[in-house]
């Protein structure tokens, strides 16, 4: 692999609530090449949107702890001041969410928004600044776009607010795109456009991408490698290819063959996981699968050891690789 | 699995019709109408899954609603083993109909009152339709065992004190309470994760076989429809654009949006991924429906008759119908194909 554009390393985060503190994140690992894209699986509550927005130290910091290390492109963001950390924002790496009324203010016009990003990280002139606009919008193919500059985002549709929302993180060139299930809300003809356009635009700007998602469909369009979480951990990573033909961690067998796929024998029943997975309230040092596991032994209850690497893949589990 | 369906239909809907007001005048007039659903029609027989799906927007919960009569209906009639419900003369009661039809929503949490217990919450259902107080209990206890949570442990405890998958369970629980024979699950195993789906989605079918229960089921997720349903109904801004048998729909859809739709899933492996999207553009504004053929302005085989007749749903093969001129010789399409000339 050349130099990392994103390195995380057993990053933790953890929040402090009212009913005492919630491991978030409790040791995440994370490689991002230049021009790669990453998918990060996992199920509701497991830490893919907090893992995302550490990577942009979006967490409020009086009440959040972050431990680890996170570089990106070659800078440790744990270590930024205010001015490192608002160049880092929108410039280096730029974020796009399930929900674009995130990321866009009701109150000004979709042209207005991006107009002021642009001219806050590149110091270009308002004139320039508009035709910036006006070509971003026509890039990720907002019909009359022109027009559409002078809309305020709660006159566009849903399809087109996502590409507007994209226009908006895209119009700087970040380096990396943080997209966080921003085609989970879409319908699915209008799901598979956004995708297609996330594909064509990072390759014709070189960016790196994670692609936050849960659909195990979705990152296999996206991706060239994933990564699953499970409550707080990379618990795999590797090439996405071989990680769907051959899953090793448990939870990955579980969950790809949980997952219904077109053509399957409707009289068989599906291959559930049993239980949930487990509250974030309580530190959980060993694996946190242990409860669902059908390979779990005694040890799998002892801390669990850090990952192992071997060859282009990642396995988080003390039963070896070459166990399966 | 296509065996041959008895005569009668346990449940008949014919030309459902609902439009709302959206946004009103000076004098309290609605200024414009949200066409919902537009003359809907279908049947299901006993025992059987009928699977609704369709872009956000077409219709799927509205239908559902009206079904129940949790809305009013503008027109259209409901029939369950023949017997027209709802309001008006020589109909039966809601109560009635509610003893025939249960519904399971999206929304684990909004569909349980957070102040009742587990217990409460599905003895109250049984109650109404009058249960005694202690039989109502007992069942409860039953009904919370046979989806998969043990009574002693959940049942009294409250809705925020379940997770997603076991509020779910409960939801599914109450709806059987009454022992209905129709099911409505409107995105009932969305929201749920896919491993805790899976689970749900095994229980549904157990409870299918042992009630011997017939569900209409509205998912988003393509895939999910195919391995439950039975029978296809898609939806298209208020409208039904095809129904059918499920393998013969999905292997070979005769509405261009059928197929679209069904282009759209996203991939199985990276082999075969998608190169590009069958469909520009987003669905339309249900306020103003395109003329015709609603469709007509995203479809790639669209001609000028599509923006002037709107297509009747007919039979094209088999047990497969769809509202399209395409495939219809008399409607003035000038290059009308067969079945047999559509692509697999
Ligand atoms: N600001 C916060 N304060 C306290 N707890 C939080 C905060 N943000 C997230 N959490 C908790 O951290 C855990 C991980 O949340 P996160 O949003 O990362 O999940 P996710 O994997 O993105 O799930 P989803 O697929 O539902 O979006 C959850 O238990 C969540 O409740
Ligand atoms: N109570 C209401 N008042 C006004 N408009 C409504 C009401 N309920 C639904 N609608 C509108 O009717 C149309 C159909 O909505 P419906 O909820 O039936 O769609 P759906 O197919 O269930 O979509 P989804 O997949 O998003 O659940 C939409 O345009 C919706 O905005
Ligand atoms: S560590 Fe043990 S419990 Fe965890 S996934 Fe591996 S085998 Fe299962
Ligand atoms: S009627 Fe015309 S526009 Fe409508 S689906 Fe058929 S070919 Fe397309
Ligand atoms: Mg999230
Ligand atoms: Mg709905």
């Amino acid at each position: 692999m050349s130099h990392p554009m994103v390195e995380v390393r057993d990053l933790r985060v953890t929040f402090r609530s009212e009913e005492g503190p919630i491991y978030a994140v409790d040791g995440v690992d994370l490689d991002l090449a230049p021009g790669e894209t990453l998918a990060l699986l996992g199920e509701s509550g497991c830490g893919k949107s907090v893992t995302m927005k550490s990577l942009m130290r979006l967490h409020p910091a009086h009440k959040t702890r972050i431990e680890g290390s996170i570089r990106i492109a070659g800078e440790d963001v744990l270590a930024m001041n205010a001015g490192a950390l608002s160049r880092l924002r929108g410039k280096t790496v730029a974020m796009v969410f399930q929900e674009p009324m995130l990321a866009f203010d009701p109150v000004f016009t979709i042209g207005e928004q991006i107009c002021e990003a642009v001219r806050r990280h590149e110091g270009c002139s308002g004139a320039d600044a508009r035709a910036r606009a006006l070509e971003m919008l026509e890039r990720v193919q907002i019909p009359s776009a022109r027009k559409r500059l002078d809309a305020y985002p709660h006159e566009m549709s849903g399809g087109m607010r996502q590409r507007a929302m994209i226009a908006l993180a895209l119009s700087c060139q970040p380096k990396v795109l943080l997209a966080d299930e921003p085609t989970t809300a879409l319908d699915a003809t209008v799901q598979i456009q956004v995708l297609l356009l996330l594909k064509e635009l990072q390759r014709e700007m070189g960016m790196s991408m994670i692609f936050v998602t849960h659909d195990v469909g979705v990152a296999i369009e996206v991706a060239d490698r994933t990564a699953v979480m499970y409550a707080g951990r990379v618990i795999e990573q590797g090439p996405i290819d071989s990680v769907m033909r051959a899953p090793w961690h448990p939870y990955t067998q579980g969950l790809l063959a949980a997952t219904v796929h077109p053509g399957m024998d409707r009289r068989q029943a599906l291959n559930a996981i049993p239980g949930s997975p487990p509250q974030l309230t309580r530190r959980i040092p060993e694996c946190a699968f242990a409860p669902r596991c059908t390979l779990a032994s005694a040890s799998c209850h002892d801390p669990l050891p850090p990952a192992r690497m071997d060859g282009d893949r990642l396995l988080r589990c003390i039963q070896p690789a070459s166990a399966r | 699995m296509n065996t041959p369906t008895p005569s009668a239909p346990l449940l008949q809907v014919l030309d459902l019709k609902k439009h709302f007001p959206a946004g009103r005048d000076f004098f309290g007039r609605p200024r414009q109408w949200v066409r919902a659903v537009e003359g809907v029609s279908f049947d299901v027989h006993r025992g059987r899954t009928l699977g609704i799906v369709g872009e956000s927007g077409c219709g799927k919960s509205t239908t559902a609603r009206l079904l129940m009569h949790l809305i009013e209906p503008d027109e259209g009639r409901i029939r369950i083993r023949g017997q027209a419900f709802g309001h008006g003369v020589g109909r039966h009661p809601l109560t009635a109909l509610r003893k025939h039809m249960q519904m399971v929503f999206q929304d684990s949490y909004a569909s349980l009152n957070p102040r009742l217990t587990i217990e409460d919450s599905i003895a109250f259902g049984p109650q109404i339709h009058g249960v005694a107080a202690n039989a109502a209990r007992a069942l409860a206890r039953d009904l919370l065992d046979r989806v998969g949570l043990k009574p002693d442990v959940f049942i009294r405890r409250y809705p925020h004190e379940l997770s997603g998958g076991q509020r779910q369970r409960v939801n599914i629980a109450r709806a059987l309470a009454i022992r209905p024979e129709i099911v409505i699950l409107d995105e009932a195993v969305s929201a749920l994760d896919k491993s805790v789906q899976a689970q749900v989605l095994n229980l549904l079918a157990e409870l299918k076989r042992e009630f011997d229960l017939t569900y209409l089921f509205i998912s988003h997720d393509l895939n999910v429809v195919q391995y439950v349903s039975d029978e296809v109904m898609v939806m298209y801004l208020g409208q039904v654009v095809e129904s059918g048998p499920v393998a013969e729909l999905y292997s070979r859809p005769l509405h261009p949006y059928t197929r679209a739709l069904l282009e759209s899933v996203p991939a199985q492996t990276p082999g075969e991924r998608r190169q590009h999207a069958v469909l520009e553009g987003d669905p339309p504004n249900p306020i103003a429906p395109p003329a015709g053929c609603r469709f007509h302005p995203r479809c790639p085989h669209a001609e000028p008759v599509c923006a002037q007749q709107v297509p009747a749903l007919r039979r094209v093969t088999g047990q497969q119908v769809a509202a399209c001129h395409r495939l219809q010789p008399d409607s003035g399409y000038s290059r009308v194909i067969t079945f047999e000339e559509l692509p697999a």
